[in-house]
């Protein structure tokens, strides 16, 4: 049976995604019969010309955020040769922090001369906005998080690359995946188009500490407060997005004392992540007066950028993208 | 000639506000056709999801018509309201809409002059600020 082939490539990003892979390390062993990498500039030095062959990459694993004319090249270019594409990553999947640039509206390449690469190299062209991969081509899984656990994407490439008989294919990321996904993973049938590798609910239903009733009396950033252990984050008044956030972490950050940031994107029923917080946070305001709750209310800063950190570019309802089919949009009224 | 007619979104709880503006219609009171009323049991239920959507889909302007704090049909569901309204405000505003096109506005049964009157006061308020384009389709225009 021919090896399958993997490619891995960053767009505009940390590459902290990458390390995530190379993290899963000696697990990839039971791999290697089945898989070999043929495109990985960061790892393996390659470069473009090595896409020119017949050949069709089976799954790649792509990270960082649509920001360059170069980013969307290569976005289009990895489709056209891939069977199978996986947005991984915050950046790839949402927009990422590379994202929050669209908080400042539609901005045009301020320097457009196009400078002679060879003689005086310059910055990349930007885009308008940045775009999360999704934007630019059909995405056929996600796996998010920011960078994704290595459970999660170890789970990603067994899933995706290895045939059912795979030594490897252990479970032990299943346990709170959803359904078509760990059968995906036990099974060696592919889940459906467009999962994400990730579970359904909010972190809030893993995190392991204690939730009482919530009342806020004030906010406080993180290194002001040494929280209690074992007591929900939020009810101490830190700005925990956990109600809001996709879980499938584990609740890796709350369960060592730092509130969630969102980097796993909007929980499957929630609309707006911002909208979802704004309720989640103020309904709890321990006062009835209107003074009280304004003055409250403002000792919060930053609110899209807190609300929307990891997912400005995809699921900001009011910043986000616009639509693929432009002749649809708007005009809902 | 070419005046623009804003989009108005009003949530009116069921009780109070919605009776307002019910009574308003009775009375014959002259009222701006630009308000699309949503009737809600109560002002404690509209999310600021609600409100977002209702931008995102078009609105210039969004209302949140409730009975006045301590008249709730449900006790304190208006308060409700209340505390989201503030933070709701200020995301918004950080996003790009401006404070004008957001309102929270208690309205008791028996006020339809001041539901039209308030109405009217928002329309002309928003018309003023001009229409509201989500970045994402201003950016769709430009490049078009």
């Amino acid at each position: 049976m021919p090896k399958k082939k993997l490619a891995v490539y960053t767009a505009t990003g940390c590459r902290a995604c990458e390390n995530s892979i190379l993290d899963v390390h000696f697990q990839v062993s039971p791999v290697t019969p089945w898989a070999e990498v043929s495109f990985w500039p960061y790892l393996a030095g390659s470069q473009w010309q090595d896409l020119d062959g017949d050949d069709q990459i089976d799954l790649c694993l792509f990270a960082g955020a649509i920001r360059t004319a170069d980013d969307r090249k290569a976005a289009l270019r990895l489709r056209e040769k891939t069977r199978l594409i996986v947005a991984v990553g915050a950046c790839s999947a949402f927009g990422g922090m590379p994202g929050l640039v669209n908080l400042g509206g539609v901005a045009n390449d301020a320097d457009p001369v196009a400078t002679d690469e060879s003689t005086q190299p310059g910055l990349p062209r930007t885009e308008p906005r940045v775009s999360a991969l999704s934007d630019i081509i059909d995405v056929d899984y996600v796996v998010p998080g920011c960078p994704p656990p290595k459970n999660l994407l170890w789970s990603a490439i067994q899933a995706l690359l290895c045939p059912g008989e795979c030594t490897s294919r252990i479970s032990y990321a299943a346990s709170r995946l959803p359904d078509p996904i760990s059968q995906s993973l036990t099974s060696g049938i592919l889940p459906p188009r467009g999962s994400t590798f990730a579970g359904d609910k909010a972190v809030c239903a893993s995190c392991s500490r204690v939730k009482e009733e919530k009342k806020f009396r004030s906010v406080f950033r993180p290194y002001a407060i040494d929280p209690d252990p074992g007591r929900c984050l939020l009810e101490q008044g830190v700005l925990c997005q956990g109600v809001a956030t996709r879980e499938g972490c584990g609740g890796l950050c709350t369960a060592a004392g730092a509130p969630c940031r969102g980097c796993f994107g909007k929980a499957q029923a929630v609309f707006d992540p911002g909208a979802k917080m704004v309720s989640a946070i103020s309904s709890t305001f321990d006062s009835t007066k209107a003074a009280e709750i304004e003055a409250m209310s403002r000792e919060f800063v930053d609110l899209a950028g807190t609300f929307y950190r990891y997912t400005m570019p995809a699921q900001c309802v009011l910043l986000a993208g616009p639509a693929k089919d432009e002749n649809n949009a708007g005009d809902v009224l | 000639m070419n005046r623009f007619e804003p989009k108005i979104i009003a949530f009116l709880c069921n009780w109070c506000s919605y009776v307002a503006a019910d009574a308003a219609g009775v009375a014959r009171l002259t009222q701006l056709p630009n308000v699309r009323v949503i009737r809600v049991n109560c002002s404690g239920m509209v999310d600021p999801s609600y409100v977002v959507k209702a931008f995102a889909s078009g609105a210039d302007g969004v209302l949140i018509g409730g009975c006045h704090p301590g008249d709730c049909h449900y006790i304190s569901g208006n308060i409700k309201t209340l505390r989201r309204s503030f933070l709701l405000k200020s995301l918004l505003k950080e996003l790009g809409v401006e404070d004008g096109r957001f309102r929270l506005e208690w309205i008791a049964a028996s006020e339809g002059p001041r539901y039209a009157r308030v109405m009217n006061e928002m329309v002309e308020e928003v018309r003023n600020l001009g229409p509201y384009v989500p970045p994402s389709r201003r950016s769709a225009k430009g490049a078009a």
